[in-house]
């Protein structure tokens, strides 16, 4: 079952564009990738998924319901995490999170304490006085309190140092253990890279491809790093299917996607002091991807 | 409820201060009551040098600052004044409140049909204004009481203050107007007092032509309390028409915030 079915949604801020014909479906217990650069459109899906904005054309379906007809009901089962969180002032955290508890049924109490706990939150301090991390805890307790169905997140890690975003992912992948499907929108690869299975990438308004991440990372692309103990032609790794050649004095370095004896056949019979073959990280094969497309 | 719960007590505070500065008010300004009506006379042909015309604008000429009801009731128009301020300024603030903090990706992510939250808020602000004018009400009760001898004619005091709730709930719906109709209120209080100050002229100077026309404008001249003293009522055509207005403008406030998109941060 698809938790999330998108079918061209398109929005328009007046006459600028925020989202073109974006269509891309979440299957039930996946973790989503949703990635592009800043104002390529991933808040705009997002927001429009959760009736902030209304689409200009186009519709989507969560839990196969329909997003603003339905959206009061949808969102029982949403836990949001905005990339910024703002909260009214002169209120106690422990406040917020109840004033938060209050719109759901059957809130499990000691899941507030519990989570607090695991994100090392102060429950009793002011709003006012939280540093801009703690706050980006508390969003991340007041989406998840609820045990939600479905949890967006729109470039949630920023504000976290590393410590709390293991932590923060290790609690995302235990709700998804427990059946949480979850969007994860960035433009941090890396993060995309850990946790999603798919990954839509988007850019200027429109989805350029759906890719399956470990089929993007592992079996298309080896990065390869030679340096050269001869002297060759700039042009001589230059073959079918090598993409972003740069020749840095002896050393060569690329990424190769193809048959693998094919690059082994070039090297062979050279005099070469130093060979490193590996995976690319998805953000090379990215960039690599975004340039193609350009 | 929750939502309902949540609003009052964020807006306790300033209702308390704006009750508090209006019974101020009235207190302060009841100390020259005494003086001023042992000397109208004299405060009478200081006030005929006036020409006519600004003596009408400042509602001089029909109230009689002699009886203490007279003199309250144009203190009155000063309260509606600032009533009207508060009113409006919660108006507008309620339902842009989100936008203005930043906090719409809290409430209007929550499972509540946007309808609700606009019905809490507005109910809100009306309990406010509720609360308020009872408060007021009594407190200025007691202090108009002890300046007469004998009684009080409890029904046109009550009047008048009553005129100060329904104007209050023009100004809040013309508040919560304004604030869905304008893409992003930076801040309120300018606003609610630029336009409340705008109907007050149109009163004045309705009152100094003496011009029917400009008194369906605004609801200052709605509620006239000089004529409320002398009918001892309201003008039942001004009544029905600040009700319609009333309406109207709340329901499309309903259909704005509906359809509206909510900016991002």
């Amino acid at each position: 079952m698809n938790v999330i079915e998108i079918d061209k949604l398109t929005k328009y801020y007046g006459k600028a564009r925020g989202i073109i014909d974006v269509s891309f479906s979440v299957n039930e217990g996946e973790i989503y990738g949703f990635i592009g650069p800043n104002g390529a459109g991933k808040s705009t899906t997002i927001r429009t998924l959760l009736a902030l904005i209304y689409p200009t054309r186009g519709s989507a379906r969560i839990f196969d319901k329909d997003i603003i007809k339905d959206g009061h009901n949808i969102r029982k089962d949403i836990g949001y995490l905005p990339s910024e969180v703002f909260y009214y002032d002169n209120m106690k955290v422990i406040d917020i999170l109840k004033y938060s508890a209050s719109f759901y049924e059957n809130i499990d109490k000691n899941r507030i304490n519990k989570l607090a706990e695991i994100m090392d939150l102060d429950l009793y301090r002011k709003i006012d006085d939280l540093s801009y991390g703690n706050k980006k805890k508390v969003g991340i307790v007041q989406g998840l309190l609820h045990q939600p169905r479905l949890i967006i997140l729109d470039e949630p890690t920023s504000g976290l140092d590393p410590l709390m975003q293991q932590k923060f992912f290790d609690l995302i992948l235990e709700e998804n253990k427990n059946g949480a499907t979850v969007l994860f929108s960035s433009h941090i690869l890396s993060e995309v890279q850990k946790l999603c299975s798919r990954v839509a990438i988007i850019k200027e308004g429109r989805i350029i491809s759906i890719e399956d991440i470990k089929a993007l990372q592992k079996n298309n692309y080896k990065k390869f790093k030679i340096d050269m103990g001869e002297a060759v032609n700039d042009d001589y790794f230059n073959i079918n299917g090598v993409a972003n050649l740069v020749k840095n004095a002896s050393v060569y370095s690329f990424l190769f996607k193809g048959d693998i004896n094919q690059m082994i056949d070039k090297i062979h019979g050279k005099k070469i002091n130093n060979l490193i073959v590996e995976d690319p990280s998805l953000e090379e094969v990215f960039m690599h991807f975004y340039e193609k497309e350009a | 409820m929750n939502i309902f719960s949540q609003e009052l007590k964020m807006s306790a505070a300033s209702m308390i201060y704006w009750t508090a500065s209006i019974v101020l008010f009235v207190l302060l300004f009841m100390f020259m009551y005494p003086p001023i009506s042992k000397d109208v006379q004299v405060i009478e042909s200081i006030l005929s040098n006036f020409p006519p015309e600004l003596r009408r604008a400042l509602g001089m000429t029909t109230l009689d600052l002699s009886q203490v009801l007279g003199f309250y009731g144009f203190l009155f128009i000063y309260i509606l004044l600032i009533g009207s301020v508060y009113a409006m300024k919660s108006g507008i603030s309620v339902l842009s409140e989100e936008i203005r903090s930043k906090t719409a990706d809290f409430l209007l992510v929550k499972p509540v049909p946007r309808t609700r939250i606009v019905s809490a808020k507005i109910l809100s602000i009306l309990s406010n204004l509720i609360v308020q004018n009872l408060l007021f009400m009594f407190i200025s009760y007691i202090i108009i009481s002890s300046y007469v001898n004998g009684s009080l004619d409890t029904r046109t005091f009550i009047l008048i203050n009553l005129s100060l709730f329904q104007v209050q709930l023009f100004f809040a719906a013309v508040g919560l107007f304004l604030s869905v109709l304008i893409k992003k209120i930076k801040t309120v209080l300018p606003v609610s007092l630029g336009v409340v100050f705008a109907f007050f002229v149109i009163q004045m100077i309705n009152q100094s032509l003496n011009d029917p026309k400009l008194a369906y404008i605004t609801p200052f001249a709605y509620f006239d309390v000089s004529k409320i003293i002398q009918n001892v009522g309201y003008d039942t055509s001004f009544l029905i028409i600040n009700i319609i207005i009333i309406f109207i403008l709340t329901a499309l406030t309903y259909i704005i915030y509906q359809k509206k998109d909510i900016p991002s941060l």
